[in-house]
């Protein structure tokens, strides 16, 4: 036996056995009970504190939790809600995830359904009614939404008030851009603008549809039904073309991220930022240097008496169909998410208000913020919430998001093309242009099998 | 059967064996399935429906799959005509036994490419910012009259992505034209210069016949690398998804990485995938049967 194979092979045979042997005799990592995946430092830094709680409580069943980058969360949860992988109990799930999930039939949704749940328990009129949108297909509701995220406009208070601008009086953009246009200068003598008035442009892909919600434009209707050539997106784009084109313009982008773009922020490159909560928190952490020369206030209207606000980003939890213990995940979920304790963490962390109306009365949210020149800018985002705009749940929310960035990218270089600068007069190449898109995406939602209504 | 026979007749497979098995798991059946993937739609493996030619008819009329395609063929033909006479161009230079510090040139220029796309991507980035970039600032220094907020990444969407891999891959080509052309028998040349023949003429008659094969599997990987960009235009324009501004840096397999991963439409990346693959077959083919043919 032993001459059947030259020494050289046995010792490869003996390797690879020995490996094979020491491979399955590692331990496995396990978790007792429960595990969440978390995708953001701060809500795994709040989730941890809420499990400790829980975890005194419930020692058979204690809840883990995972701070995993999102990427990564979404290929573990798609591949578990696919073909059964292991996934956690209860997962955080970002704005950008949620269209994936969404793509199949509902009985396929890997996540339990909550609408029933909700209505019995009395909760959903507890929460931000526009906070579910996100969540919410054909009807069912498949998370409890972390946040509200309004948006207002973050505005450098400092270089403001040093021009005598009184921004109470600002009530729609073009006031805005009218009263603020002073500010627009060259600093530095070479007969370049080198201060704009919002951070915002063509290529901007996120800001082009908070400034469309807020106009009262739309991507999907109420059943998820393309919308991308409403008139109202027409003429939403035609005028945010005549911001970002032609030599006047007076919208530029920072692409926020950097030092080099700290630095611009910093310097003043832009007068005005669309900001959500969370976005403030975040200028709050990361230049805290410029305490004192931000200021928050309500987006200016697009028509006087028009919407103040608009939405950006957004988080939910939901609860796995896999899980074993989920009437334990979902008491978590109502412990970590409806908790007064939470509200404070996450205000006070990230400057970002909760979508429980009841928490809404703590007083955390009246205490001025010496960053924000001592502005209660939680009070200041709570009064807005109500009125942040609806979103599609839409899986081709990403597509639509795409060809709408696009369409504008397209107007502003027939706007330049043509030295056409005059929103109405870029109206009918605005519409045509979205006919296009809306086209494009009405084929790709067409071919999508499951999505039709026999198929629901 | 005696031992030795024994010994001769499954040693080969049990060396084999663990090839065989990773290529049947992680090549050959996915390949199989992904084929079969192309004809369905799904929702996980679970929830699936046949659909026939679905995806591959849709294909035809998808304005993004066939802007994907442009972009990925231009960016393809200008690899071509940038990389390859830059590679030999360089090595041309540093094969003069009369350049001082040729070593050093030669690390130089292929210091990129051992950095990879991820990196030259951030730079690029950094590089070409408006007012910050290292571009902007340093030419608005020099001409007053430069915008220093030039969009160079939004107005040369196409001349970005050549020129950042061009900076990356010409030095890696460079290595196998040097080792080339160091295999070019001297005697030739030698023979070539006493007949009265020209530099060019020396390149053209004798250099090129010589290096030829190299040249052809160095036109081959960057032809098939040209149709897999992928990276670099998903982190230089990561904002857009890697589509860029009106999806000019769109190339076909970012529009397969975003319908099969970020839609999860993996029957329609399996269709793009296919196609893919049939074009760089054919590809492959073709450059075979004219080097064939110049070889006969």
């Amino acid at each position: 036996m032993l001459k059947m194979f030259s020494p050289g092979l046995w010792i490869v045979l003996l390797m690879a056995a020995g490996s094979s042997v020491l491979i399955a005799l590692l331990p496995v990592p396990t978790h007792p009970g429960m595990e969440m995946w978390v995708f953001d430092p701060n809500h795994a830094k709040i989730a941890r504190f809420i499990a400790e709680d829980w975890n005194h409580g419930h020692a058979s069943n204690p809840v883990t939790i995972h701070l995993i980058t999102g990427a990564a969360i979404q290929s573990r949860m798609m591949s578990g809600f696919y073909s059964d992988t292991p996934v956690a109990d209860l997962i955080e799930v970002e704005r950008g995830m949620i269209g994936q999930v969404f793509a199949g039939p509902v009985a396929d949704v890997g996540f339990m359904e909550l609408t029933g749940r909700l209505d019995r328990e009395n909760l959903r009129t507890g929460i931000n009614g526009p906070s579910f949108s996100p969540w919410t297909t054909r009807g069912h509701i498949f998370g409890l939404p972390h946040d509200v995220h309004p948006a207002m406009l973050l505005y450098r208070a400092d270089l403001v008030e040093a021009a005598g601008i009184d921004v109470s009086k600002i009530e729609t953009w073009d006031d805005y851009f009218r009263m603020l246009r002073p500010l627009m200068q060259d600093l530095d003598g070479d007969g370049r603008v080198d201060r704009f008035l919002l951070n915002a442009s063509p290529t901007s892909i996120y800001y082009q549809e908070v400034l469309l919600l807020q106009a009262g434009g739309r991507m999907f209707d109420e059943m998820n039904q393309p919308t991308l050539n409403e008139p109202v997106n027409a003429r939403s784009i035609a005028r945010l073309a005549t911001w970002y084109a032609g030599p006047g313009h007076v919208a530029s982008e920072i692409t926020l991220g950097g030092a080099s773009s700290m630095r611009l922020v910093r310097e003043g490159y832009v007068v005005g930022l669309l900001a959500p909560d969370w976005f403030a928190g975040s200028i709050r952490t990361s230049l805290p240097d410029m305490a004192g020369k931000f200021k928050v206030m309500p987006l200016p209207a697009w028509e006087k008496g028009g919407r103040r606000t608009s939405v950006l980003g957004g988080t939910m939890l939901g609860i796995t169909k896999a899980g074993r213990t989920p009437e334990d995940a979902w008491a978590f979920a109502k412990q970590l998410y409806l908790s007064p304790a939470t509200a404070q963490r996450l205000y006070e962390e990230a400057r970002i208000v909760t979508p429980i109306k009841a928490n809404w009365s703590q007083s955390f949210y009246d205490v001025p913020d010496p960053y924000f020149c001592g502005q209660a800018i939680g009070r200041m985002y709570i009064r807005l919430a109500p009125d942040v705009p609806l979103r599609p749940s839409s899986p081709y929310y990403g597509l639509a998001q795409q060809l709408l960035n696009q369409s504008v990218s397209q107007l502003c270089t027939y706007a330049d093309d043509h030295r056409l600068y005059d929103a109405a007069a870029l109206v009918p190449e605005a519409q045509r242009l979205l006919n296009e898109a809306q086209r494009q995406l009405q084929a790709q939602m067409d071919r999508n099998a499951f999505l039709r209504p026999a198929a629901r | 059967m005696k031992p030795s026979r024994l010994h001769s007749a499954w040693t080969p497979w049990i060396f084999l064996a663990p090839f065989l098995l990773s290529f049947t798991a992680f090549i050959a059946w996915p390949a199989v399935r992904s084929l079969m993937l192309a004809f369905e739609q799904t929702f996980g493996p679970r929830t699936t429906a046949f659909v026939g030619l679905t995806n591959f008819r849709f294909m035809l009329h998808d304005p993004f799959f066939w802007t994907a395609v442009g972009n990925t063929v231009l960016f393809t033909v200008a690899a071509v005509v940038t990389q390859i006479p830059a590679a030999l161009g360089l090595a041309l230079l540093l094969n003069r036994a009369d350049l001082r510090g040729r070593r050093l040139f030669r690390v130089i220029f292929f210091a990129p490419s051992i950095v990879g796309l991820a990196f030259v991507a951030i730079i690029y980035s950094i590089m070409l910012e408006k007012r910050t970039g290292f571009i902007n600032s340093s030419l608005h220094s020099l001409l007053p009259a430069w915008d220093p907020d030039f969009p160079w990444l939004d107005h040369y969407v196409m001349p970005s992505l050549i020129l950042a891999v061009l900076w990356l891959s010409a030095g890696f080509y460079m290595v196998y034209f040097l080792a080339a052309l160091q295999n070019v028998p001297g005697e030739l040349l030698d023979a070539a210069n006493i007949d009265g023949a020209s530099p060019w003429q020396r390149f053209r008659h004798v250099t090129l016949p010589e290096i030829r094969p190299v040249l052809n599997i160095i036109l081959l990987l960057v032809v098939t690398g040209s149709f897999q960009l992928f990276e670099l235009p998903y982190l230089l324009y990561n904002e857009t998804n890697g589509n860029g501004p009106d999806n000019k840096a769109l190339t076909i397999v970012t529009y397969l990485y975003q319908t099969g991963f970020r839609s999860g439409d993996l029957g329609y990346a399996s269709a793009i995938g296919w196609l893919l693959t049939l074009v760089l077959v054919g590809l492959a083919l073709v450059q075979r049967r004219l080097t064939q043919k110049e070889e006969l």
